[in-house]
């Protein structure tokens, strides 16, 4: 199966990686430069545990694990399908009590949508998903970006790295955050599920700052990509974008994670 | 998990009207050469890992030998970098012997070690180690007399813990779920890498 695909005016290559899901990269829409690579680095869990008197809440004892998503647990392979309007690329991973579909869709109208469906039980009821995302976006070049976010009724430009929690303020297509190139004017918008309980940090760009397989940057400090967040300045540079989302695990179970996005102003 | 934002904000323009004359219009990533995103070959694995393992900064971990290579994936750097278009290959490694990783970037064009970093950070697990964390859990008496028939080891987790006074908080650790085959968790065993032993032995339902 070739690993290039052109479909619904997407031109994008994909990868399946040892840790980190499927990797879409040089992603191009209508002949124009939008995405180097995205991918899902890593899905952590913690655990919490329930108990009516205040008192007796131990609270979250044992730290969080993960396992890769990649090459050593999918099941199956990575599946091609075209729908109407778009085309998609999903796969399957499992790991004991643990069980994810990762998916890419792709648009004719120039949305795409990276998510990933949770199953599994888990090793009892309460525990939560951290599902993170990473998205080095190139539109029409890697630098001259910026990096905004919606607050306060109107988009406010991000001078320098940080995280950025959705408050629950959207403009009117339900867009949070977005990320914009100077040059053409061209942007890729950012729509979170509702339920996501969603962040983005945003991180100027650094050759071979890439995931690195691991959440855990050392005893003591902060994960990543809160580790990698400094105080380095965003307007005009080349920008990283992690999106983390925040799903509590409850019967109703299996749920979808992940943002909309939409490019647009492309010509 | 979060920290406090601290960036600044201020209004921004609409994204149709954001524009700003570019100072330095870089090389063109839209001619990036997609084979350079491939997976690398056996052959591009083994001459990384030999070119790695023949750096002299990194001649006492190759004579103790006593490390195990995590991940072997390509690399691809954007234009501007002077290693844009070159084969590079990303290797992480983690050194037991002196209990940290060593990430290096290795250039397949010219076989040498381009980038070397060692740290404190934690990689995720290989599969040789989560095979040796069962296989620690499996021995372990105090995990043996807790399973019932029908549970056995149902995945490694790469887990790391969350206060200081918990072993695995700086030490390289796994925890192997049990339970049985329809995915229901019996048990949960926590594994310290270094010292090749169990450290906990938890009920699932109280983890």
């Amino acid at each position: 199966m070739s690993n290039v695909i052109e479909e619904a005016g997407w031109k994008f290559h994909w990868r399946l990686t040892e840790s980190a899901g499927i990797m879409v990269y040089l992603a191009d829409y209508k002949g124009r430069r939008v995405l180097w690579e995205g991918s899902l680095p890593y899905v952590t869990v913690d655990h919490q545990r329930e108990t009516l008197d205040v008192k007796d809440d131990p609270g979250e004892r044992h730290g969080p694990w993960w396992v890769p998503l990649g090459t050593r647990t999918i099941q199956g392979p990575v599946r091609v399908q075209s729908f109407r309007g778009g085309v998609e690329l999903s796969a399957t991973f499992v790991a004991g009590p643990y069980q994810y579909t990762q998916l890419w869709r792709f648009h004719e109208d120039g949305r795409f949508a990276p998510w990933v469906t949770i199953y599994g039980p888990g090793v009892h009821d309460q525990h939560t998903y951290h599902p993170h995302f990473r998205f080095d976006f190139d539109l029409d070049g890697a630098r001259d970006d910026a990096f905004e976010r919606f607050e306060e009724g109107r988009w406010q430009r991000v001078e320098e790295e940080g995280w950025f929690p959705y408050s629950g303020e959207a403009d009117d297509k339900g867009n949070v955050w977005r990320q914009v190139d100077f040059g053409s004017g061209a942007a890729i918008n950012i729509r979170p599920h509702a339920w996501d309980d969603a962040e983005v940090f945003a991180i100027r760009y650094h050759d071979g700052e890439w995931a690195p397989f691991s959440p855990r940057a050392g005893a003591g400090t902060q994960p990543f990509p809160a580790a990698y967040v400094g105080n380095e300045s965003l307007d005009g540079e080349d920008v990283t974008l992690w999106y983390v989302a925040h799903v509590h695990y409850d019967q109703s179970f299996p749920y979808t994670a992940g943002p909309w996005m939409r490019v647009e102003g492309l010509a | 998990m979060k920290k406090k934002a601290k960036a600044k904000a201020k209004p921004a323009p609409a994204a149709k009207t954001a524009k700003k004359p570019s100072a330095k219009r870089e090389p063109n990533v839209a001619k990036a050469d997609p084979a350079l995103f491939d997976p690398l070959t056996p052959g591009e694995v083994a001459d990384a890992l030999r070119t790695l393992a023949e750096d002299k900064r990194l001649a006492t971990m190759a004579k103790v030998g006593r490390y195990r290579v995590i991940a072997a994936e390509p690399l691809v750097v954007k234009p501007p970098h002077e290693l844009a278009g070159h084969r590079l290959a990303r290797i992480v490694a983690y050194d037991y012997a002196a209990d940290h990783t060593v990430d290096a970037c290795v250039d397949l064009d010219e076989s040498v070690v381009v980038h070397l970093e060692l740290n404190k950070s934690q990689p995720m697990l290989s599969r040789d180690e989560e095979a040796m964390a069962i296989d620690i859990a499996l021995s372990d008496p105090r995990v043996s007399e807790k399973l019932h028939m029908g549970e056995a080891p149902q995945a490694t987790m790469h887990y790391w813990g969350r206060t200081p006074g918990d072993l695995s908080y700086a030490r390289r650790s796994a925890a192997v779920v049990f339970g049985r085959t329809d995915g229901h968790a019996s048990i949960v065993a926590v594994v310290d890498l270094l010292d090749l032993a169990v450290t906990q032995v938890v009920p699932a339902e109280q983890w």
